[in-house]
């Protein structure tokens, strides 16, 4: 840790524990005696998965943790300027909160009072903390919200949060939180929920406003990237612990901590591909920083491939009600095609609303497409009945996006394994479904005691894992990868990207992959298609869509990735 | 992110715990819900037994004196004539039972005079208009007499007795069979209909959950006492069944309405999307998949709808609509316990008042301790 | 909006006529010829056979069904087989006791329960929110039948406080004097289940994240629960209170009938001890169609107190 004079620290934090009660006889402690400090007019960057504890602190320092089951460990000091903020009385403790500390969170639709206005809600802060009148207040209001980037802030300072868009009800949240004038600005993950050029916008108002307010910013995210472009220090925290601390330049260029490194390379980069990610273990186990020259993957159709599934004109509408009789049309994807090459990986990009995930579930008739064909095998899989589909459904399959809904809580991971096999009747009997399954864990990578657990054992990666062991005891042709890795950690997802290409190597299986995430796309996909608004807006080798973007649409979502760390003499991409 | 506990398991396998065993231990726990669940079975033994005919099986046998005090309080006065007249003119509504004297002999004209003696002026009781009847009565009691005289009416019985002397603590074990039997069968009933139709509805959709839907809404439109009360009313039909059968097919509506609202929230679940996608059938994705993630709502609501029929049928049985004279039910007992109060008598009602208490509020905290163990959410 | 409660009236229309079928399906059909169930309880032959020719109980099934639906159109039931009084009288005349004392009924219990809800949930997880639970729970245990018995007994006969019952022809002294015991009785009966109900509410919402914001912006407890929590669970409060209007109607059986208050669920009760049919079905087709009436307009309702909705 850099030391620094005591009037440039603003929070200092010492020896923290947080504990929380699990049930009647356990003790979880999430937090296990950290301490860093903030200094003035400064970003500070906690970065961490989940489960590292880094929320819980920062909800610590605002004592708005839940005061039923949380303890927080005799010993901790969150020091601001020179009180301990944990010795604070209620009174006090609330005086500071939304004045000289404020915090704004994850999910901004949840975190904003659905049932008044926006206007009462900054108004609040002002009357409360300000002591201005009612009408003081609404006019700050408006220039707050002017000043957070809202458009016609007069006529949406009466507005309800559902009448506004994710991005809008972000700055609602930080024009609330910089009303009066805070020393400190927490920002838990606000960007996480948010698609890429909304992220980037955000990025860029919080990033403004702390200089022009010299205010401290503790900026919490999972994202790397997202902590390069804008923290001056960065801590970063794992199973309570922090790992490593220091200077911006310092943990992007020389990493000590096997966890930092591995954080910094398991993520797919934008300019190189090796052939496996790396993953947490080859950091932590010391295992030589090979992965600078590790061997590249090629990845781009040549053309002649053979093609294993055609999508041709797939449009999907959805109907609301109107009026007295009427009905309005919402065109989720309109006319889209493309064409599958064996054995090869079709990447899917788009923000959300972009039609990506209706155009998967279309394919396997989970929806029913409102017009287009999908030609598979010589046969168009949407006009079939749902006998002959039958014989097809087996042979595309899907992996979904969340691993905590998408296995039946109820069901023990062999059951679910071995369901595939009793509906398709594949193989001859009970014991041969069983040696199958326990095959499939084993191809995976899960031990085979897992047959016998249910799904809320495992973690967030290994359900992934289940769920693909699922969709390989039918031997699909075609998988289709829907937001599969978006919700794991970074760790994790190296884990199950390299799990999934290596299925692709060794059985010859062709992927859709969709998601939202440009780098990941990049380092696996052959060919990569854009969505927008329900239609593709460009397809290219993957390769060519980043070097040369042709539309405005793409070149808009690639230039919003967050680029990492450019130090002096960096050359961005350092990531 | 939840932090998952993962057991090391070596070559063989351990059993794993799935919802109910984790249910089962966090239930352990909760000590308020045990007791409960101790009272409960409790009172289930009690109706087996009741149900057998092992104890209060002779309820009916007139044992004590009229109105018996309860042992602890010692022997009684009997009741005369002039108060039981006192007692009939002050609630004519309320007694319907035909008259009867300490011979056990009825008189079938007695609610006729009943009702012409109460049009003749205060004061004059018992003359005036003679019951043509009396001959053969005083005939027939001569027979009987005998029999009668022969055994020995106790003065105080352990809970007492009520206006014919029979014991209160066994018509209230008796009382305790009806009433859970009714409960535990029309919820049962309730459940079953409620289920069924709230997956049909809820997973389906479109018409089905129209058809299902009107049949809810003309249900509903009826205030729930009402419509049992018409219903009873029109079959004009007393007995154990009927009443079991009126909350039955109008008790659904509740349970209907909760699972059509989980199966719709669960129908668009990936796991049942993911079942969709291997090829499960809608049967199968209905009751194989769904079905145990929403059973735990149900037994929550079997469990407070059999509170709500145990109160229903009380009521019913009160007003003369539940079960038959033959039957005893604590609804009964409440509507004697109304004249016997007026004597100061308050026996019949403390024990009708206390078992259905105690049965009641177990399950009332039985279903709560079973809420938080299946669904544990921060209190 | 307006296209919204044309939608709306256009869907009440079937459910209407399916509370119609179901009412006759009860009366006519399983309850079948009155002769029968008349014999023990008018003596006069005439009038029994005046009855039967009234329902048409001779003719064929569809024909009762349209004399029923006239009756219902024309809002005319005829008489009660019993007093021979007009039945929309009865109805009109009844109402009102009815109301005089389930308006403050509902009124005094869902202040009560609302300031009792949010009170617990304020403290949830200590000692005093568990044993008000369990108190509900005991509360609620006890038949409504035993609350009034007791009370009846104890306050009125014995100690004299309250008239043991009665009714007069002065609104302010059945206000003021007949109506209290009632009230009292049926605000303890309801008060426990209300308790829990909007406790749970407030406890939903109090697990909200936008308390958590509050908090964040340092806002009192107090305003916590009085403003933000309050203004949330007011929408499910409000929902249940809509849905007991309707049993206003009804009428309270029980307490009218303990405390003879002239009321229409005493109407009901002496009506179905009388197999007086034409008064039991009157009252549950008036009362059906007030439901739906209430239903509607508790959705528009909903516009007002949650903004959110949006009535298409």
């Amino acid at each position: 840790m850099i030391p620094m004079r005591s009037d440039d620290i603003l929070v200092a934090i010492h020896g923290l524990r947080v504990s929380f009660r699990v049930d009647r006889t356990t003790m979880f402690e999430a937090v296990k005696g950290i301490g860093f400090d903030i200094p003035v007019n400064s970003t500070v960057a906690l970065v961490g998965e989940s489960g590292s504890g880094k929320s819980v602190t920062a909800l610590a320092i605002l004592g708005l943790l839940p005061k039923e089951n949380s303890t927080i460990g005799p010993g901790s000091r969150i020091l601001y300027r020179d009180r301990n903020l944990l010795e604070l009385s209620q009174g006090e403790m609330r005086k500071l909160r939304g004045c000289d500390i404020s915090m704004i969170f994850q999910e901004p639709m949840s975190s904003l009072n659905p049932v008044f206005t926006v206007g009462f809600q900054i108004t609040e802060v002002l009357t409360e903390h300000a002591g201005l009148t009612n009408r003081q207040a609404r006019a700050r209001a408006v220039e707050l919200l002017r000043e957070v980037g809202i458009p016609e802030p007069e006529a949406k300072i009466d507005a309800y949060p559902f009448q506004l868009s994710g991005g809008q009800q972000q700055r609602v949240m930080i024009a609330m939180a910089i009303a009066c004038e805070p020393k400190l600005l927490i920002a838990d993950e606000p960007t996480t929920a948010l698609d890429v050029t909304i992220q980037k916008q955000i990025l860029d108002l919080i990033a403004d406003l702390q200089k022009r307010r010299r205010m401290s910013v503790l900026f919490i995210t999972h994202d790397l990237a997202v902590v390069g472009e804008i923290a001056d220090h960065v801590i970063v925290m794992r199973d309570g612990e922090i790992r490593e601390q220091g200077p911006v330049h310092q943990i992007f260029e020389a990493p000590r901590d096997g966890y930092t490194q591995a954080l910094l390379l398991c993520r797919p980069q934008l300019a190189r591909r090796p052939k496996r990610l790396p993953v947490i273990d080859d950091f932590l186990n010391r295992a030589p920083a090979a992965a600078q020259d590790a061997p590249e993957r090629s990845r781009g159709l040549r053309g002649d491939e053979q093609i294993v599934l055609e999508a041709r004109h797939i449009g999907k509408s959805f109907w609301s009600r109107e009026g007295l009789f009427g009905q309005r049309e919402f065109k989720a994807v309109q006319d889209v095609s493309f064409k599958l090459a064996m054995g090869k990986t079709l990447g899917l990009v788009g923000e959300s609303g972009s039609g990506k995930t209706t155009v998967g579930l279309t394919l396997m008739r989970l929806h029913d497409a409102s017009s287009g064909e999908v030609l598979f095998d010589g046969k168009d899989l949407l006009s079939m009945s749902p006998r002959e589909a039958m014989q097809y459904k087996r042979r595309i399959q899907i992996i979904f996006q969340n691993p905590y809904s998408s296995l039946n809580p109820r069901f023990t991971v062999g059951q679910i394994l071995m369901e595939p096999m009793q509906i398709h009747r594949l193989g001859s009997g009970e014991q041969e479904h069983r040696d199958m399954a326990y095959a499939m864990l084993e191809k995976v990578g899960l031990p085979g005691a897992s047959f016998f657990k249910y799904p809320h054992e495992f973690s967030g990666g290994q359900r992934q894992r289940i769920a693909i062991a699922r969709c390989l005891t039918m031997k699909p042709d075609v998988l289709i990868c829907d937001e599969s890795v978006s919700a794991l950690d970074v760790s994790v997802q190296a884990q199950v990207l390299n799990l999934l290409q290596d299925l692709q190597d060794e059985l010859g299986m062709s992927y859709i992959f969709i998601s939202h995430d440009l780098a990941v796309v990049k380092y696996m996909a052959d060919q990569v298609m854009v969505m927008n608004e329900g239609k593709i807006v460009e397809i290219a080798n993957s390769d060519e869509i980043y070097l040369r973007p042709q539309h405005p649409y793409t070149k808009k979502l690639l230039s919003s990735i967050p680029r990492g760390w450019r130090g002096p003499g960096g050359n961005g991409d350092r990531l | 992110m939840i932090q998952t506990a993962t057991i090391d398991a070596g070559p063989g396998h351990t059993e794993s715990p799935g919802l109910w065993v984790l249910a089962w231990r966090r239930f352990r726990h909760d000590s308020v819900g045990l007791v409960s669940l101790y009272v409960a079975a409790f009172f289930l033994a009690l109706m087996a037994a009741s149900a057998a005919g092992l104890i209060a099986s002779d309820w009916g046998k007139e044992v004590g004196v009229s109105h018996a005090p309860p042992g602890f309080m010692g022997p009684g006065t009997t009741v005369t004539p002039t108060q039981r007249a006192a007692m009939s003119s002050a609630s004519p509504e309320v007694s319907r039972g035909k008259e009867r004297d300490d011979s056990g002999i009825v008189d079938p004209l007695a609610d006729v005079l009943v009702q012409i003696r109460a049009k003749a002026p205060p004061g004059s009781v018992d003359t005036d208009v003679a019951d043509p009847l009396a001959d053969v009565l005083a005939e027939i009691r001569g027979q009987s007499g005998s029999a009668a005289a022969a055994e020995a009416r106790a003065p105080t019985l352990i809970f007492g007795g009520d206006k014919w002397g029979r014991d209160v603590l066994k018509k209230t074990i008796k009382g305790t069979e009806t009433s859970m039997s009714v409960g535990l069968a029309a919820a049962a009933l309730a459940a079953l209909l409620g289920t069924v139709f709230g997956a049909l509805a809820g997973y389906y959709g479109r018409w089905v959950d129209d058809v299902f839907n009107w049949f809810y809404s003309v249900f509903t439109s009826i205030p729930y006492l009402l419509l049992i009360l018409s219903i009873a009313a029109v079959l004009n039909q007393k007995g154990t069944m009927t009443v079991i059968l009126i909350l039955g097919l109008t008790g659904w509506t509740g349970i209907f309405r909760l699972i059509r609202a989980e199966y719709m929230k669960h129908k668009v679940r990936e796991y049942v999307q993911a079942a969709d996608a291997i090829g499960a059938s809608n049967t199968r994705r209905m009751f194989v998949h769904i079905l145990p993630n929403v059973s735990h709502v149900v037994l929550v609501q079997l469990s407070l709808h059999v509170v709500l029929f145990i109160k229903s049928e009380v009521v019913l049985s009160f007003l003369g609509f539940g079960v038959g004279v033959d039957t005893v039910s604590w609804g009964s007992m409440l509507n004697e316990a109304q004249s016997e109060l007026l004597l100061g008598n308050w026996w019949q009602l403390a024990a009708a008042t206390i078992a259905m208490a105690m049965l009641v509020t177990a399950f009332g905290l039985l279903t709560d301790a079973l809420r938080d163990a299946l669904d544990p959410k921060l209190k | 909006m307006l296209a919204y409660v044309l939608r709306r009236l256009w869907q009440i229309a079937p459910t209407l006529l399916g509370v119609v079928l179901l009412v006759f399906f009860l009366f006519n059909w399983v309850g079948g010829d009155p002769a029968y169930l008349l014999a023990g309880k008018i003596s006069n032959p005439e009038q029994i056979e005046n009855i039967r020719r009234q329902l048409g109980v001779d003719q064929p099934i569809y024909v009762q069904l349209w004399i029923f639906i006239t009756q219902i159109a024309t809002g005319d039931f005829g008489v009660s087989w019993a007093t021979n009084e007009k039945v929309s009288e009865i109805f009109a005349s009844r109402l009102g006791p009815s109301l005089t004392v389930l308006v403050p009924l509902l009124l005094v219990d869902t202040l009560l329960a609302i300031a009792a809800a949010m009170l617990v949930a304020y403290w949830r997880g200590s000692l005093t929110d568990r044993l008000v639970m369990i108190g509900c729970t005991v509360g609620q245990s006890i038949s409504i039948l035993v609350y009034i018995i007791a009370f009846q007994y104890v306050l009125a006969y014995q100690l004299g406080w309250f008239p043991v019952q009665g009714w007069s022809e002065s609104f302010t002294e059945n206000l003021f004097k007949f109506s209290l015991l009632p009230i009292i009785v049926g605000v303890l009966v309801s008060l426990a289940p209300d308790t829990r109900l909007y406790r749970s509410f407030f406890l939903d919402e109090i697990n909200q994240e936008y308390v958590r914001t509050a908090r964040a912006k340092g806002m009192s407890e107090t305003r916590v629960m009085w403003v933000h929590v309050l203004r949330n669970a007011s929408i499910p409060i409000i929902t249940n209170v809509m849905i007991q209007l309707p049993g206003l109607l009804a009428g309270a059986f029980l307490i009218e009938r303990f405390f003879s208050i002239p009321g229409i669920g005493r109407e009901v009760l002496l009506a179905v001890e009388r197999s007086d049919f034409p008064v039991i079905k009157a009252v549950t087709i008036y009362v059906a169609i007030a439901t739906m009436i209430i239903n509607l307009l508790a959705d528009l309702m909903y516009k007002v107190v949650d903004p959110r909705v949006q009535l298409k």
